[in-house]
């Protein structure tokens, strides 16, 4: 029993862990570019992004999981969308409710994570194949990782960009901003040297 | 017989959770459309008081107009009125294309209809830091007390000269052009039907 209890905390662990490195959707699956480059020039936006992906791939890995025995091969791709889309709708509402200024500053990406490859990844990999619990922590996991990636990538763009993160002063008054940095040039460049720099941390590791 | 029992074997599941999915979108848009409505009114009255400073807008009149696109549009006309009661200018929103998607506008002017109060953005998706630049004060100071007129984009001239001739943003002439458009569009069919109906008059 309690060897069981123990491999099943085990998998749920390595689950979540997964997410957040050693298959973060970003820096290693490179899933979900879109919104990485397109909404990282500064924390905020970053991070309502992030959460939003968080609930969508939540949402939609537990009602995949629970209908995983009920769907027929050809149409899953269908039933995921159509769930995916729902989640996303949701979240669209409430953000315009609640938070309607990062709703407009979000613009079209927050729709967009209606294909945004992660969630279906996730839902095709995981949820299709795996118990509730699995599937939640998988999403937790996953959604927790591209958030990471999304605040540390926005945060040095913020940085670079306004000498501020998350609107806080933090370079010193004689520094000059990189205005390149908030546009989509910094957004590639930041990515593509934090690409670079795990691939070398990963490297050395092995 | 066999086909349709055939069709609903493969395909109930989906047609179950779409009507569940539509039912909870539904539901969710019930209860958050009112605060969402509420959001929009918001900003648009924030805007408009940031044009008529110590007004509050009150609904005048709904008129027809035709929108850029060819169409009939129905524009909500508001009177700005001072804590005395007294009527001070008129705003309404104008809507176009602008050189990414639609733009939205809170245009304002004065009691007569005669001087344009100014202009703020209320939805815009132009691209940041070029066409984006229409919400800065050197582009939008430019129609302020402009006269109600057809409004002329010009490439080089002075922008802090007043009158009908309104200078491009550098780099943005498209942005620049499409605001133009959307105000002498709606502005001069308003202020027709708002003579025609009597709620202005050509007296000075």
């Amino acid at each position: 029993m309690t060897n069981k209890s123990d491999t099943k905390a085990g998998l749920y662990k390595e689950t979540l862990i997964a997410g957040l490195w050693r298959e973060n959707p970003v820096f290693r699956l490179v899933l979900g570019m879109c919104p990485t480059l397109a909404v990282t020039a500064a924390v905020k936006p970053a991070l309502t992004m992030g959460l939003s992906v968080v609930f969508v791939l939540v949402c939609s890995n537990i009602v995949v999981s629970l209908m995983r025995n009920l769907l027929k091969p050809h149409l899953r791709i269908l039933m995921f969308t159509l769930t995916i889309a729902t989640f996303v709708t949701i979240a669209d509402l409430f953000l315009k409710a609640f938070l309607p200024r990062m709703s407009e500053t979000l613009g079209p990406y927050v729709p967009l994570i209606i294909v945004n490859c992660i969630i279906i990844c996730r839902a095709e990999a995981c949820a299709s194949k795996n118990t509730l619990g699995i599937s939640i922590i998988d999403a937790i996991g996953m959604g927790a990782g591209f958030t990471l990636v999304l605040c540390v990538l926005a945060s040095v763009r913020e940085l670079l960009s306004t000498g501020k993160v998350f609107e806080v002063q933090l370079m010193p008054d004689a520094f000059v901003p990189w205005a390149a940095m908030s546009m989509p040039v910094g957004a590639f460049l930041t990515l593509g040297l934090m690409l670079g720099l795990v691939n070398m941390v990963t490297k050395r590791k092995i | 017989m066999l086909k349709i029992k055939y069709f609903i074997q493969q395909s109930w599941l989906l047609i179950v959770s779409s009507f569940f999915f539509g039912l909870l979108i539904a539901a969710t848009n019930y209860a958050l459309s009112e605060r969402i409505e509420w959001n929009k009114t918001e900003k648009s009255n924030n805007l408009t008081g940031a044009l008529l400073p110590k007004t509050k807008p009150e609904l005048a009149i709904e008129l027809e107009i035709d929108s850029l696109g060819g169409k009939k549009e129905k524009v909500k006309i508001y009177k700005a009125v001072t804590k005395a009661g007294e009527c001070i200018g008129w705003s309404f929103n104008a809507i176009g294309p602008g050189f990414q998607d639609k733009i939205e506008l809170v245009v304002a002017v004065d009691k007569n209809f005669e001087k344009i109060a100014g202009f703020n953005v209320l939805a815009s998706n132009e691209t940041p830091r070029v066409g984006d630049r229409i919400k800065d004060d050197y582009y939008r100071d430019q129609f302020k007390s402009a006269p109600v007129d057809v409004l002329k984009l010009v490439k080089t001239g002075k922008p802090e000269k007043i009158d009908s001739e309104i200078v491009a943003i550098t780099g943005a002439t498209v942005s620049s052009e499409a605001v133009v458009k959307i105000i002498n569009n709606s502005l001069l069919q308003i202020k027709k039907q708002m003579l025609e109906k009597g709620l202005i008059s050509n007296d000075k």
